[in-house]
């Protein structure tokens, strides 16, 4: 009998409910911040961290350090039950943003790489060296072995490594004894392991350092099962005080499904989806990792299993999702390719797009349009985008995904297996190593560098490829440096138990354990770029209606006084990148070909694989702040445009055609994106074609080379309004750029990007 | 015709990825010249023929260009018609007070692939309709080998959106200027010629909102053959501050 306690639609209401308070107690005392929600709650106000491995500045580095921290965490992590909850259990603590001195922009990192910033400084280089995660886990690992056969599996590989005659008992302590960072080896002069003697010290090395990794991983499962166990208990202890028969029983079920996956791998759907939301949580609370997987195929097994076994029912699935989504917004693919090219659309996929309908918060869903789809999929995902006008899901564009990783040189089986798992990035679950979405160019600073000192118009394209090309060479140094010591640093202690190498090879996934490295180099600021080109095209070489000098001058002075103001005026009325047939648009079309050129057509000094893309995250206020005035008229200091995307205002009727042309025409090619970032009204509410025009659109931009769009349909008059006031609605959730976000926990600036954004009267 | 791309005509906007006007998404090229006056245009730059300044803010509205130009446009969205059925919408204005522009407009459209819509009040003389029927045939017939018009759809690629405003003549000629005798005359002779029509039909308040008025449109469209569907576009008051933008009076009796 269903009571109300049962009813899937109420404890939906109730779960979202809680979730909005959660996210003002976190506004309440975190204030606003430009991310993801990442779907953390805040630990009871009494609860202590004191972590064991910390030296006297608050650092700690390598792997054993890492693993009594994260061991420590999850074993004294407060369990957070909710009895309407299918899944036990929400992270607190992000252990990478613990260490003393932690910038969301730079990474603590205990190598002095001192030799590379005066060039990352020059051209505003956000150079990823010890950032983390950023890559996919593959699910299936975990969900076949279970955290049991995880363990199974590291000292199994622990035993063979031991058994190498090249280990000797006495190097392993050297590489790292965690909360003393200074043994590690400095980039020049150390008396580490690594640099004693050449061959056979490294192999030492490597060797101690296998050990280590593996006792650490150790640590890290010992510590989520331990935390299994804990979220069991706790929601035996909550049944017990719970009066209502269906919330006792739901808790009863939670504690039962806990303590079956504390060792074994699961069996049915709930335990699988709660394998799935532990590591997620687990991971998280290592290093925010926030890569999800293909989750249609993912739990289908157990799906088909349990529905032919009547253990599960199409709304008890939809609803275990719906709980698995609230629990954190990690990026999953439904639909698209499988690796033979077959459509992966299933009843489940179906049921995966409902539960992210319903779910009235933060979600990351991608559905990959490709010519083999269910279209099915594809227009339901339109209409929930429509109707719930919470940018979900979002759209990957399947054939230029595949061609351009091709053309990076993988087959197309792989090129299909590489799904949209993050902000604006693909990767292959369990096999890649990439500093996706970290590593950034910020090209108006690089164009600042070359027009500084262009004398002549015709010397600026040339002047700009120099020092493009010095930036792209500093990136690629410095992605050497992380891959040379991040392993030391940070080493990936979750995401190696779910990748295919590290821990057969006792290599982190860093530094030699994963089957493939293909490291991202995303330019931000493409529009800023692209129109200061086209103004000067237009202005200066084409009209004369103003002077390079007199140009260089204003600039110069911030467009300052009369003079300043005329030319500002000027130089903003030139035709912009996104109207299409401008000078700017052929000048993105350009600088696109010079990022292909220089980061496509190089590898890194120590020959790893550079792919790029363009995209600036969530920093585009950020990266405005380290460039002076532009020649487009943007003033100094203002923000740099938004990944691919024209500045707004790019073309009166803000045509929505004309910026998918646009965005299609300057992707980079490699197999990484330039997503399509769009906030849009659509004054379509009665128009019973909506969905069928929003799907042209979207296939269009496809058709012409698109990656992948970010879509936000909103109601211009609701976030109006929330920018005002906003407490006024805090259960508006909008795409920021690949994360979505309640729109009242953006910082105010932020908000206004995301306003100026807006498209309103198109469509 | 020489060279009916350098035909040259006076337009004063083009907006892309328009999503009303005709089927799918849209490129929307609006000509500057109509001989109505309708009391609740709200495009009242769009009523003289000469390109003009807006008294307000100087801007200069209307612009001579060549049919090719235009296509240059036009040509852009075409992967996005193809996803949608959407196309080329030619609007004003009054399109047909440009007869010439507007045929060589839509020929070109046509023989590239792309839908056309003609906007319409109906307010031209027969002969301008029968010169864009013939054109889209002439399409058919020289590009039979073509794979556009192969399957021979040239003429179901055309569409006129075609207005109705109130099936009283006195009152029509008091609220648009002119009288309907020949907007409905063509519309039958329109309809016999097979043309595919959409109908649409400004609802404006207390001007041609009665019963009996929406009813006597409606018993005139059931007359009709080709006609695919009504649209009924309530009145919104966008134009009212662009009459004092472009120095116009504010026509009497507006909501």
């Amino acid at each position: 009998m269903a009571t109300d306690e049962s009813n899937y639609p109420a404890r939906m209401a109730r779960l979202t409910a809680r979730k909005i308070e959660q996210t003002k107690a976190k506004l309440a005392a975190l204030g606003t911040r430009d991310e993801d929600d990442y779907g953390l709650v805040l630990p009871p106000a009494s609860f202590k961290v004191e972590l064991p491995a910390r030296d006297a500045t608050g650092q700690w580095s390598g792997p054993r350090a890492w693993a009594a921290n994260f061991r420590w965490l999850m074993e004294n992590h407060p369990c957070y039950i909710d009895p309407d909850d299918a899944i036990a259990g929400r992270w607190m603590f992000m252990l990478s943003r613990m260490r003393l001195g932690y910038q969301l922009s730079r990474s603590n990192f205990a190598f002095d790489y001192s030799h590379l910033e005066p060039e990352q400084k020059k051209y505003d280089i956000t150079p990823g060296i010890g950032k983390d995660a950023h890559f996919a886990p593959d699910y299936q690992i975990g969900l076949d072995l279970g955290w049991g056969g995880l363990l199974a599996k590291v000292r199994a590989s622990r035993r063979t490594i031991a058994a190498k005659p090249v280990f000797t008992n006495d190097n392993r302590s050297q590489v790292s004894n965690g909360t003393n960072v200074n043994i590690e080896p400095k980039i020049a002069g150390s008396s580490s392991v690594l640099t004693q003697g050449r061959a056979q010290s490294a192999a030492l090395a490597d060797s101690a350092y296998a050990l280590e990794l593996l006792d650490s991983e150790e640590q890290a499962i010992l510590g989520v099962q331990t935390w299994i166990r804990h979220l069991a208990a706790a929601a035996d202890d909550r049944a017990m005080s719970e009066d209502d028969p269906a919330r006792r029983a739901n808790l009863e079920e939670t504690a039962r499904t806990c303590y079956a996956i504390v060792d074994a791998p699961p069996r049915t759907f709930r335990e699988a989806v709660q394998w799935i939301a532990v590591f997620n949580m687990a991971s998280r609370t290592y290093n925010r990792d926030g890569a999800g997987g293909q989750l249609d195929e993912l739990l289908r097994p157990y799906y088909e299993r349990d529905k032919a076994a009547g253990l599960l029912t199409d709304e008890d699935a939809e609803f275990l999702v719906f709980c698995l989504l609230l629990n954190d917004p990690h990026y999953y693919q439904i639909g698209g390719p499988d690796a033979d090219g077959r459509d992966q659309t299933s009843p489940l996929s179906y049921l995966i797009l409902e539960a992210a309908g319903k779910l009235k918060a933060s979600c990351n869903l991608t559905i990959r349009v490709w010519d083999g789809m269910d279209r099915r999929l594809f227009r339901r995902g339109v209409e929930i985008l429509l109707a719930n006008r919470q940018g979900c899901p979002r759209f990957s564009g399947d054939k230029a995904l595949v061609e351009g990783f091709m053309r990076s040189g993988y087959s197309a089986e792989l090129a299909r297996r590489r799904i949209a798992v993050g902000c604006n990035w693909m990767s292959l679950p369990g096999l890649e190593y990439t500093l996706n979405d970290v590593v950034k160019i910020n090209v108006a600073k690089v164009f600042e560098v070359a027009f500084a000192e262009t004398e002549r118009p015709e010397d600026l394209e040339k002047n700009y490829v120099r020092h493009f090309r010095a930036a792209v060479d500093v990136t690629a140094r410095g992605i050497d440096f992380h891959l040379a010591h991040q392993y030391l640093n940070e080493p990936e202690l979750m995401l190696n138990l779910l990748s295919h190498g590290p821990i057969e090879k006792g290599m982190d996934v860093s530094h030699g354990g994963a089957t493939y490295y293909n490291m991202a180099i995303d330019g931000a600021g493409l529009a800023v770029v692209a129109d200061s080109f086209g103004a000067i095209e237009e202005r200066v070489v084409k009209e004369k209606a103003l002077s390079f000098a007199a140009l260089k001058a204003a600039v110069a002075a911030n467009f300052e006084g009369e003079e300043g103001a005329r030319i500002r005026a000027l130089v903003q009325g030139a035709g912009r990148y996104g109207a299409g047939g401008t000078a700017a648009d052929r000048w993105a079309v350009r600088l696109t070909e010079i990022l292909r050129a220089e980061v496509a057509g190089r590898t890194t000094p120590n020959g790893f694989k550079l792919i790029p893309g363009w995209f600036s995250w969530a920093d585009t206020i950020r990266f405005g702040k380290a460039v002076g005035a532009t020649p487009n008229g943007r003033l100094a200091g203002e923000p740099i445009s938004h990944g691919a995307n024209p500045l707004p205002g790019f073309r009166k009727d803000g045509a929505l055609t004309a910026m998918a042309a646009a965005i299609a025409s300057v992707q980079p090619g490699y197999g990484n994106t330039a997503p399509w970032q769009l906030e849009v009204d659509i004054g379509l509410a009665n128009d019973p074609d909506a969905a069928e025009k929003v799907m042209a659109l979207i296939e269009g931009h496809f058709a012409l080379g698109g990656t992948l769009v970010n879509i936000n349909v909103v109601d211009a008059k609701k976030i109006l309004e929330a920018h005002r006031d906003p407490s006024k609605h805090p259960d508006l959730v909008v795409r920021v750029t690949g994360f979505t976000a309640y729109f009242n926990s953006l910082s105010p600036a932020f908000r206004q990007l995301v306003v100026d954004r807006l498209i309103r009267e198109a469509v | 015709m020489d060279n009916p791309q350098g035909i040259r005509g006076v337009v004063f906007d083009i907006k892309r990825g328009v999503a009303k006007d005709g089927p799918g998404l849209r490129t929307s090229v609006f000509l500057k010249g109509c001989p109505l006056r309708c009391r609740w245009c709200h495009n009242p730059e769009s009523q003289e023929f000469e390109p003009e300044r807006a008294v307000t803010t100087g801007e200069l509205c209307g612009m001579e260009t060549t049919v090719e130009t235009v296509m240059e446009e036009v040509r852009r969205d075409k992967v996005f018609y193809a996803a949608s059925g959407g196309g080329l919408t030619i609007t004003g204005g009054e399109p047909l007070a440009q007869p010439a522009f507007t045929t060589a407009l839509a020929a070109a459209a046509l023989a590239e692939g792309i839908g056309v819509a003609i906007d319409t009040s109906g307010f031209a003389p027969w002969s301008v309709f029968e010169a864009v029927l013939a054109a889209a045939d002439a399409v058919a017939r020289t590009e039979q080998d073509s794979p556009h018009a192969a399957d021979g759809t040239v003429r179901s690629k055309l569409l006129f959106l075609y207005d109705l405003k109130c099936m009283d003549g006195a009152r029509h000629k008091v609220l648009t200027g002119v009288d309907n005798a020949r907007i409905l005359d063509n519309l039958r002779r329109l309809d016999a010629a097979g043309a595919r029509i959409w109908i649409r039909c400004p609802v404006v308040p207390g001007l041609n909102d009665s019963d009996t008025d929406l009813a006597a449109i409606r018993a005139f469209v059931a007359q009709l053959r080709h006609v695919e569907r009504i649209d009924w576009l309530p009145y919104h008051p966008l134009g009212v501050e662009k009459y004092a933008k472009f120095g116009k009076p504010v026509p009497p009796g507006l909501p």
